[in-house]
């Protein structure tokens, strides 16, 4: 009887590796399917610009701290356009004892609630 | 020589036995799979079907965020819809059937903005599987989920509703869909989302005067428990004694609150 050949036996072998690889393959292809929104959505969701350009606005205004009007309008403002509640109050100086202006801000859209105490130089 | 002797002694052996066995063996592995393996595989699929829809469902919340808040015109998310279908159901379609939001007040003192109570008809872009197992909805911008056997409901993802503690002022976002037919998509698609037109209504609410607002669920995609498990708990409303589904806004009703109420209309132009 002649003896077995085995030179062969890589092939048997090759088609385990590539069989299982095949089998890993299909298994992170199977975890990529169910992956979603990634948490730079909620990075961009911080209304960074929203907050700078409401504050600008505030400070270039604290020379008329009493004008109703201009306070309903920038609420109302912030609230049609950029669906943020918006309240501020202005402290004046007092030049003996302070020179400063304070500006209390608020700021919250839902998902971001910010709040600062602005001062003059 | 005496051990070719034991090699030819096969008396023992049987042809149509040994076939018996291993044809029997091999039947008994395939009755396995087709019973056991299969269904559990098939099983598995429509899980991970549901799953892709819901994660699906949260990207095209994100599109629906961006169309209100950001103020984007026109979005389009290319994704896959298996193991069911995904429809809409329009606001306009039936006011009696879809599902509605009314906002209210205790009556007659609110002097601005259209006269309270208003209602709201939302409608919804809905996911159903086939197996007839789950619900998945994209309604007034939150996305909620339910079991189609089971009374009870969940929410995935949120909308932005919410109550500003300092200004005591209080916000709500109705988002409806519609569109100009049915559409219904199942497998790979396109839904493509376009900005109608928004209304904007600001409602000074005097001092002693409380906001309610109202769950009215559509009868066949019932997401009662979501919305009143995101009112009690995110939004820390109070459902009112005697009156199942309403809801008290926690506004300081001491003083004067303001009520926001933003509308949104989205068209679906394809899914």
């Amino acid at each position: 009887m002649a003896r077995m050949n085995e030179d062969a036996q890589w092939i048997v072998l090759m088609g385990f590796i590539v069989s299982f690889s095949f089998f890993f393959l299909a298994m992170i292809l199977n975890q990529a399917t169910v992956v979603g929104q990634t948490t730079a959505e909620s990075v961009l969701d911080f209304p960074k610009n929203d907050v700078r350009d409401v504050k600008a606005v505030i400070i270039q205004s604290s020379s008329v701290p009493t004008d109703a009007d201009f306070r309903t309008d920038l609420q109302s403002i912030a609230l049609s356009r950029k669906n943020a509640v918006v309240n501020y109050s202005v402290t004046l100086p007092n030049p003996p004892a302070d020179i400063h202006t304070y500006i209390n801000i608020h700021y919250n859209n839902g998902v971001t609630l910010y709040d600062e105490m602005w001062a003059s130089l | 020589m005496s051990g070719k002797q034991d090699l030819t002694r096969e008396s023992g052996i049987s042809e149509s036995i040994g076939f018996l066995l291993i044809f029997s063996i091999i039947i008994a592995g395939i009755g396995l799979v087709t019973l056991y393996g299969y269904p559990m595989l098939l099983k598995q699929q429509t899980s991970a079907d549901e799953q892709i829809m819901e994660k699906n469902m949260i990207v095209l919340q994100n599109d629906v965020k961006s169309l209100a808040y950001k103020t984007v015109p026109y979005t389009e998310t290319s994704l896959k819809v298996g193991g069911g279908a995904l429809t809409i159901y329009n606001a306009s379609y039936d006011d009696t059937t879809t599902s509605s939001f009314t906002i209210s007040d205790d009556g007659g003192a609110v002097t601005t903005g259209p006269p309270l109570p208003q209602t709201f008809h939302t409608g919804d872009l809905r996911y159903q599987s086939n197996a007839a197992e789950t619900m998945i909805s994209l309604e007034n911008g939150a996305v909620v989920l339910r079991k189609v056997a089971q009374p009870g409901s969940t929410m995935l993802a949120e909308p932005r509703w919410f109550v500003d503690d300092t200004t005591n002022t209080a916000v709500i976002y109705l988002i409806n869909f519609n569109s100009t037919e049915m559409l219904a998509r199942s497998g790979v698609g396109t839904v493509q989302m376009a900005f109608v037109a928004g209304n904007y209504t600001e409602y000074n609410i005097p001092a002693g005067d409380k906001i309610y607002v109202h769950y009215a669920p559509n009868a066949n995609a019932d997401y009662s428990t979501a919305w009143s498990n995101y009112f009690t708990n995110t939004l820390k409303m109070t459902e009112v004694v005697g009156n199942p589904g309403v809801y008290l806004v926690p506004t300081h009703t001491s003083i004067p609150a303001l009520l926001v109420v933003k509308q949104y209309e989205i068209e679906i132009q394809s899914l």
